[in-house]
């Protein structure tokens, strides 16, 4: 038999080895992705840990800050050394091993301390689409957290003691259009059916159709036909308690078929129609959330350097008030269901066809927004995939750390709060905060060189910096004990996780998919637990 | 919480050393539970189970024998073919007798819901022989893989009982030949 | 061994004073056994043996972890060998090991930058490997994408406990596994003691079983694009037969893939049904599971930890299965998965059945059938000879009870039965089919282990 010979569509070398992750984030991700330039303060296990999952799936550049020579230590716990890596600079040798991962991927090693670049030249941390720190003094920490603070840079803070590890994320504001929700809410309209929906809805006759068409009814038909029966008798309201949702049930089983016994027949579509009454029946809204993102300040009152996000916000304020009438722009998207695919296709392209209407009205506001404040355009496409996800839309307002270390009032009754419960990850949190004032006063990490005796002096900078949060319940001893036990040893399997779900955030910082951690990470390995607070 | 490892521990033995009694291939979780789903089979009086080798359980044969209904007096082979992720998959399940029937089509796929979506690892042959013996009594149109079948059971039931009977005694309906299937 | 001095002083280089911290130290949150000494580390190094399974994207973290955990007797095993697709999280292979097998590539990588790592690699399946084999490790960590092969493994581990004479169990046999999956953002890593602790059968319902739609969806009433894919490989396949009957669909093939592509478009043309790509062609085919390099080393990292634990005991164990989810934030939950009383894999514990060597089949069907420890109502009796499944006897189908009724005059022994073999009991009475372990009482040359 010969053989047929399909032609095959042009698979990109780059799209098969990519593959696997753009089923996740999409060619769009990826192509933010790789206009993504991250920097890394320190080539700790940590941090190059981080580095690998960033290099792998393909950012476009990487920078090491690293002034540090590689010490025996590092090898033993960094991958990306080799042993004749001993007493060169620690950045190039992690650096050039990363690459090798990528060869999309560019480097470049700085050899200078970050403190001095900060100080010499801070205009350098201008180009980075995220800064990431590892082993920071608390002062650096600060100086630094400001600085890009200011130049609203993203920035992780990370750590790695022990068992114990955390991240945290300073960004000014975050912006998601794509934030993959779980579950995403289902938008049928049939409350408030457009009319292209209602005549197509309305030209049904459940009663009329004859077993096999009967069972093929999509059952937002079936819903829609027992809510308009149920109005009949109830004033033309909307269903809304358990009760009405009940009758509405009752109606839809007399819908149902019966054999020549009186029994009902089963047909899956009736029984979909019973399943859906719960979900699909909840009037159509515009949620809180997205009400409050489109009437907040950066929406309202745009100007040229307002991002596409909140131009977009603003053409759809724009659309809620007027065509929209209080409503969001249609999602578009038709769940699955049983039924033929004549049925199926065409209530898809009723419910498609008015979603592209309603974004291009939203499209054309846009362009009357970019053309008032004569800034950059904002391609069609883009105004759809917003369209498409504007139940959806999530903001992050992040704070700045120099707040969270100057522990202000907000700061500290949050901690506190925290700190009264039993579960001990805030504990862990101010261990990790204590270990860092230990640091910077006695230029070595607690334990470092013998555990017992610096407990006390870790005891000391916890007792201060609680009184500091005026809270009175202390973290137990055997904590302090614990943070001594590890003297600031990096162990590479609590640094690889921290590595993993850093390099992510970052991922999803640049991707601007998905929601990132706001703010704070903690893990503690010994008891495999994590908590995420924000200060 | 047990300590494992104790540091005076010697190593482990080295590979390939043999202990008493432990070189007989050990059952897998698969073959377990078939042994156990086929000794407990209860089967209807209208159906029948063969085992070319008796030794392997793994891969048999239905054969159901309608004594009602439309198919009464047919006789209808089914191959099962239990795969090594059961029960977390069903088995494989053709019919190898060519069947006039809106839920089985000519290359022998049944439709029945516990063979694919609905599966559940709870499941066992036993359900699953009652629910192919079902489609006998009761084939069912509106789930159709033989569409002709279907539609023809639903607008002509003795137009579709005349075809059935062809198909049985050996016959072309349609396009199609059937060979002959009764007892 | 001639380098042994070597060996002994590896643990007290520099490189590994993190390590030695948690090891020679003792914590408030210790095992209550853990005693802290050198020799921990010494036993990682030189003594303790772990077998890593799988050299995909689980297995690369783990082989790297684990060796810069101090471990240096890793033994890694996968079958498989390298894809351009693995490239974007398999972090120890290049574009030039495409086609190379992962496993050796892996260790090949990591003996060489991590000095005195002494892993090897088996390029096989895990069912290439026997008893002997596995009775070698003390830890097996899994990163497998594969339900059936950690189910195979798992009754492998179950197989090799020893139980004492008052059936209590032998803790020396108990072969811990550590598991790790993962999918997308998704993952979950779990510690197993065998026989102790819940195992992959008790809680087989976890995995999500794999995503089908109705027969008759896909071939009268198809909606979505992957109903059209659907029809193409499981309906238009066998009936077209496009390379001759004896070529199966292969999803590794992009000519096979290209023609269910062709063929899928044209039926969602012909149904007016849109978004049929290649890329959803070839997700559907292979069921494709989205793969990142993020989350495969959060989920190694952490089975690596409680491989660390386990080895030292400088900290409990998770207990006993985590999960995390990294598509909002990052979250984990961890919590006790319970041991199922009627699992079919590590409740069942091995009985035995003393036993006259001259006995009949029949003998041992009456005593199942009349000893107070059974009264089962009619059992069926299989086992496995040299490999090889076998049905002694099984009176509830008709067919192979008139093949196998015979079997029940027949003398154990001419059956291929020998003292300390195996046989499968399966009962009404009983929840599982039970393992039974022959003892001869009047044996006098030992056949154990034949």
């Amino acid at each position: 038999m010969a053989s047929p010979s399909p032609k095959s569509p042009e698979q990109s070398e780059k799209n098969k080895q990519y593959d696997r992750q753009l089923r996740l984030w999409g060619d769009h991700g990826q192509a933010a992705l790789e206009n993504g330039h991250i920097c890394l303060i320190n080539a700790t296990a940590l941090g190059t840990e981080i580095l690998k999952s960033i290099v792998l799936p393909g950012v476009g550049a990487v920078t090491i800050v690293d002034h540090n020579i590689v010490s025996d230590e590092d090898i033993g716990c960094n991958f990306f050394l080799e042993c004749s890596s001993k007493g060169l600079n620690r950045g190039s040798e992690t650096l050039r091993l990363l690459l090798e991962l990528n060869p999309a991927v560019q480097g470049h090693a700085v050899y200078e301390p970050a403190e001095q670049i900060l100080r010499d030249n801070p205009d350098f941390f201008k180009s980075f689409s995220v800064v990431i720190a590892t082993s920071i003094p608390e002062k650096t920490i600060q100086d630094l957290a400001q600085h890009l603070w200011d130049i609203n840079i993203p920035f992780v803070l990370c750590r790695s003691v022990g068992f114990l590890g955390s991240f945290r994320i300073q960004m000014k504001e975050h912006t998601i259009i794509e934030t993959h929700p779980e579950n995403e809410q289902i938008d049928l309209r049939l409350d408030v059916p457009f009319p292209v929906l209602a005549e197509y809805l309305d030209a049904f006759n459940i009663d009329a159709a004859d077993l096999k068409d009967h069972g093929h009814i999509p059952w937002i038909v079936i819903l829609y036909k027992a809510v308009q029966k149920w109005q009949k008798t109830n004033q033309n309201r909307w269903p809304m308690s358990r009760k009405e949702k009940n009758e509405i049930k009752d109606i839809i089983r007399e819908f149902i078929k019966k054999d020549e016994n009186g029994l009902p027949i089963e047909e899956e579509n009736f029984e979909e129609a019973l399943r859906a009454v719960n979900t699909a029946l909840v009037p159509t809204f515009l949620p809180v959330k997205i009400q409050d993102l489109i009437y907040s300040s950066s929406a309202i009152n745009l100007t040229k350097e307002s991002s596409p996000f909140w131009i977009m916000c603003s053409a759809l304020k724009g659309f809620v008030e007027a065509e929209g009438k209080g409503k969001l722009p249609l999602r578009g998207v038709l769940p699955d269901m049983t039924t033929s695919t004549e049925h199926y296709v065409k209530l898809q392209s009723i419910y498609r066809a008015q979603a592209v209407m309603e974004a291009e009205i939203v499209y054309r506001k846009v362009q009357e927004i970019v053309g008032q404040l004569h800034c950059d355009s904002i391609s069609e496409a883009d105004v759809k995939l917003f369209c498409r996800h504007a139940y959806d839309l999530h903001l992050i307002k992040g704070s700045n750390i120099v707040e969270e270390y100057r522990l202000g009032n907000a700061v500290t009754s949050y901690i506190g709060r925290y700190l009264e419960e039993p579960d001990v990850m805030m504990v862990h949190y101010i261990l990790l905060r204590s270990a860092e004032k230990f640091q910077s006063e006695h230029c070595r990490a607690p334990g470092e060189w013998e555990p017992e005796g610096d407990i006390a002096k870790l005891k000391t900078c916890v007792t201060k910096l609680l009184s500091d949060i005026s809270c009175t319940p202390f973290p137990k001893d055997d904590h302090i004990h614990e943070m001594c036990r590890y003297g600031g040893a990096e162990i590479h399997s609590v640094s690889a996780f921290l590595g993993g779900c850093i390099a992510h955030e970052a991922i999803k910082i640049i991707t601007k998919q998905y929601k990132p951690v706001n703010n704070t990470f903690i893990y503690d390995g010994a008891s495999t637990n994590t908590a995420t607070f924000t200060f | 919480m047990i300590k494992l490892f104790s540091l005076k521990q010697q190593k482990k033995d080295e590979e390939g050393s043999a202990r008493a009694g432990g070189s007989q291939k050990k059952a897998s979780a698969a073959q377990l539970r078939i042994t156990k789903d086929l000794n407990e089979l209860n089967l209807p009086k209208t159906c029948n189970t063969e085992f070319p080798d008796p030794d392997d359980l793994l891969n048999f044969k239905l054969i159901i024998c309608p004594d009602e209904g439309f198919y009464r007096g047919g006789r209808f082979v089914f191959s099962f073919k239990v795969g090594p992720n059961y029960p977390h998959e069903p088995p494989k399940v053709k019919c190898e007798t060519a069947v006039y029937h809106p839920n089985i089509d000519l290359e022998g796929n049944v439709c029945l819901n516990i063979l694919r979506e609905d599966w559940k690892p709870v499941l066992t042959v036993n359900s699953i022989v009652y629910g192919l013996q079902y489609l006998f009594l009761e084939p069912n149109p509106e789930d159709p893989l033989n569409k002709e079948a279907a539609d023809e059971l639903q607008s002509n039931r003795r137009l579709f009982e005349q075809h059935v009977q062809r198909a049985m005694r050996g016959g072309y309906v349609g396009s199609n030949y059937f060979e002959r299937c009764l007892k | 061994m001639a380098d042994g001095e070597v060996q002994t002083l590896d643990y007290q280089q520099r490189r590994w004073h993190n390590i030695r911290k948690l090891l020679e130290r003792s914590g408030p949150f210790c095992h209550p056994d853990f005693e802290p000494s050198a020799e921990i580390l010494d036993f990682i190094m030189n003594s303790c043996k772990v077998l890593i399974v799988g050299a995909g994207g689980l297995g690369c973290e783990l082989l790297k972890d684990l060796a810069l955990m101090g471990f240096k007797k890793l033994h890694i095993v996968d079958m498989d060998t390298i894809e351009l697709s693995n490239l974007n999280r398999q972090f120890l292979f290049r574009k030039n090991d495409i086609g190379l097998s992962k496993a050796k590539c892996a260790v090949e990588f990591v003996n060489k930058r991590v000095p005195g790592c002494e892993a090897v690699a088996h390029h096989c399946s895990i069912q290439d490997l026997d008893e002997g084999f596995y009775r070698q490790f003390h830890i097996v960590v899994c990163g497998l994408d594969s339900i059936v092969a950690r189910r195979w493994l798992n009754g492998m581990l179950m197989s090799l406990l020893q139980y004492n004479d008052d059936r209590s169990l032998d803790q020396s046999s108990v072969i811990p596994l550590v598991d790790g999956g993962t999918e997308g953002f998704k993952g979950n890593a779990r510690v197993i003691l065998p026989g102790m602790s819940a195992c992959i059968e008790c809680t087989l319902d976890l995995y999500p079983p794999q995503k089908t739609f109705p027969l008759c969806t896909i071939a009268n009433t198809p909606r979505l694009p992957e109903h059209c894919i659907e029809y193409v490989k499981v309906l238009q396949w066998a009936k077209e037969n496009p390379w001759g009957s004896s070529t199966s669909l292969d999803g590794d093939d992009p000519q096979h893939v290209a023609w269910v592509y062709e063929k899928a478009q044209e039926r969602a043309t012909k149904y007016g049904i849109t978004s049929v790509t290649y890329r959803l062609t070839q997700g559907v085919l292979k069921n494709i599971i989205p793969a990142v390099a993020s989350t495969n080393a959060a989920i190694a990292a952490t089975c690596a930890t409680e491989v660390f634990k386990l080895a030292t005991s400088c900290c409990t164990n998770m207990n006993n299965y985590m999960v995390l989810n990294m598509s909002e934030g990052v979250y984990t939950y961890t919590f006790a998965a319970e041991k199922r009383p009627d699992c079919i894999a590590c409740s069942n514990t091995t009985r035995s059945m003393e036993i006259e060597s001259n006995a009949t089949l029949q003998a041992i069907y009456d005593k199942l059938c009349e000893d107070k420890g059974y009264l089962m109502k009619s059992p069926g009796i299989t086992t496995i000879i040299n490999g090889r499944n076998k049905t002694l006897y099984m009176s509830s189908i008709k067919s192979i009870e008139e093949k196998t009724r015979d079997n029940l005059k027949k003398k154990i022994t001419e059956l291929g039965l020998y003292n300390g073999a195996d046989i499968l009991v399966a009962d009404v009475t009983t929840p599982n089919t039970l393992t039974i372990k022959l003892k001869f009482s009047n044996n006098l040359d030992d056949d154990m282990g034949r």
